[in-house]
């Protein structure tokens, strides 16, 4: 079986021991006394709290409130942010007329939008979408943009000399060209998605793990607060991976610079 | 001295993007005063959020709060570049650390840094420091990660160098891998600022520690359209001239500095 050993060869013993001692450790001064914080819950009641979240269907409930939230709001960002992106690439005009607008306007904190958003939309998924969606768009905009606009004016050449339609040239030439930017603006846009949305449900809509973390401080059961801590990022490690697994299998070519993004 | 300063400058200001490009700023804000002029729950007229911004200046001690908000964030990453190199030369020395502590560290990073502030009430409760930690903890991991990997991919033949003039440990450290590790530390706190700006308004949101979070949300609270506006518009310029001046800072730096190869 020389999969096997090829995983088990690969896999990071030492980090993996660290983790097991750190969580040892931390238990073991716990119940000997020797550490004492008040509200710091012990590894196993931590995992006993996961236990207790799976059970009653909250962990899931909630977890899927937010993934909903980031996915249907990195999606959107995605869609608007290569669009825009993809136009502001070919027409250096309009470049120049929007560049600084964009300067301006991408620093932005996100959370600063969160009270805006409360007093458009109240407490709902709106709500969450606006936060997520606004500052979730500028990587994949500015990327796709910095992409296309860095085509060789050849290329547009050679296109003109095949008779490419507007269409084709779109197909053939810049969506090629614009990939890589558009995925790593992507994998930055996932990464700021879950924030945001944790920031959102935090602040503003009472649904999610965000709030649930908030409710449990509030209510205080710090083994919840931490079961919900490590099923945050869970989440954040599981999406990941699934966007840069999907980059690798689709599109080979680009997968280590999105890999390096981050 | 003063004249190639002033080269500096101007090569700067010429990679600006053109000011033409606030156009679509301007006619949207235009077009918004001219198509409302008047207050409104949702969309307040550009002029009622000066009026706005004036009335809280007097009455919630607007400068107050944006002084603590603002030190709070410096001080906050300020820690954060300090431990963060610390911490990132000591582990990025050992390959073996390193192997160690990745996979701990790399959770520690996904773990999105808002969710620090309830746990860091739980632990510490409502003060000042806890507001710190929090800061410090969410501007943390960038910096450090990307420490300890460039301290990883520095040129073994310049340890080796270092070794044969018989460097002493604090000038290993202060001449070869310090320097070496310059541009990646930049990257590190380019990701680290928005994460410390976003942490900083958060737990003043969730907490009511003074700061501009916990007045951005006492005006949201009270439906006073016209001043969430007006903060929007004074977090917004406060994102933007953090970001154009460490933009500077990080041009200065690497001009002087050239990474090497």
């Amino acid at each position: 079986m020389p999969e096997i050993g090829r995983f088990l060869a690969r896999v990071n013993w030492p980090g993996f021991a660290t983790i097991v001692v750190g969580f040892l450790l931390w238990e073991l001064l716990l119940r000997a006394g020797l550490a004492q914080y008040q509200n710091l819950p012990p590894p196993s009641a931590i995992a006993d709290g996961l236990v207790e979240i799976t059970r009653n269907g909250e962990l899931v409930a909630d977890a899927l409130h937010t993934l909903r939230v980031v996915l249907i709001g990195w999606a959107t960002a995605v869609v608007i942010g290569v669009a825009a992106g993809l136009i502001l690439g070919v027409s250096a005009t309009l470049r120049d007329y929007s560049l600084a607008s964009i300067e301006v306007l991408r620093p932005m904190p996100g959370i600063a939008f969160a009270p805006v958003a409360l007093l458009l939309f109240g407490f709902s998924l709106q709500m969450e979408l606006m936060v997520v969606i606004l500052p979730a768009l500028w990587p994949v905009l500015v990327n796709t943009m910095g992409a296309v606009a860095g085509v060789h004016a050849r290329l547009f050449d050679v296109g003109r000399t095949f008779r490419l339609s507007g269409a084709a040239t779109l197909r053939k030439i810049m969506l090629p060209a614009a990939l890589p930017g558009v995925l790593v603006g992507a994998r930055l846009s996932m990464t700021l998605a879950l924030v945001l949305a944790v920031v959102a449900e935090m602040v503003g809509n009472p649904a999610g793990l965000g709030y649930a973390v908030v409710r449990e401080q509030q209510a205080m059961r710090p083994d919840l607060v931490f079961a919900y801590v490590v099923a945050i990022g869970a989440m954040g490690v599981a999406l990941n991976a699934a966007l840069t697994g999907a980059v690798a299998r689709l599109f080979p070519a680009a997968a280590g610079r999105v890999r390096e993004a981050a | 001295m003063m004249q190639r300063l002033f080269i500096r400058l101007r090569t700067v200001v010429a990679a600006l993007p053109r000011a033409r490009g606030l156009l679509p700023l301007i006619v949207l804000l235009t077009a918004w005063q001219l198509l409302q002029s008047g207050p409104s729950p949702y969309f307040p007229a550009p002029s009622q959020w000066w009026t706005a911004a004036v009335a809280l200046v007097d009455r919630q001690h607007l400068a107050a709060a944006f002084g603590a908000t603002v030190l709070t964030f410096l001080e906050g990453l300020g820690l954060a570049i300090a431990i963060g190199t610390a911490l990132g030369v000591l582990i990025g020395m050992s390959d073996r650390a390193a192997r160690a502590l990745q996979p701990l560290l790399e959770f520690m990073r996904a773990i999105p840094p808002p969710v620090t502030v309830p746990v860091a009430a739980l632990l510490i409760g409502y003060n000042g420091s806890m507001k710190l930690t929090v800061v410090v903890l969410s501007a943390l991991w960038p910096i450090l990660l990307n420490a300890s990997s460039a301290v990883r991919q520095i040129d073994p033949v310049l340890l080796d160098v270092a070794r044969s003039f018989r460097l002493s440990a604090a000038e290993r450290l202060t001449r070869v891998i310090l320097p070496a590790i310059v541009p990646a530390l930049l990257i590190g706190i380019r990701v680290a600022i928005p994460l410390a700006i976003v942490v900083t308004l958060l737990v003043e949101m969730l907490t009511s520690l003074p700061g501009i979070g916990a007045i951005m949300i006492m005006s949201q609270r009270n439906f006073q359209s016209g001043e969430v506006y007006a903060l929007l518009v004074l977090v917004g310029l406060f994102g933007f001239v953090v970001n154009d001046l460490f933009a500077l800072i990080e041009g200065v730096i690497l001009r002087s500095r050239p990474p090497r190869g």
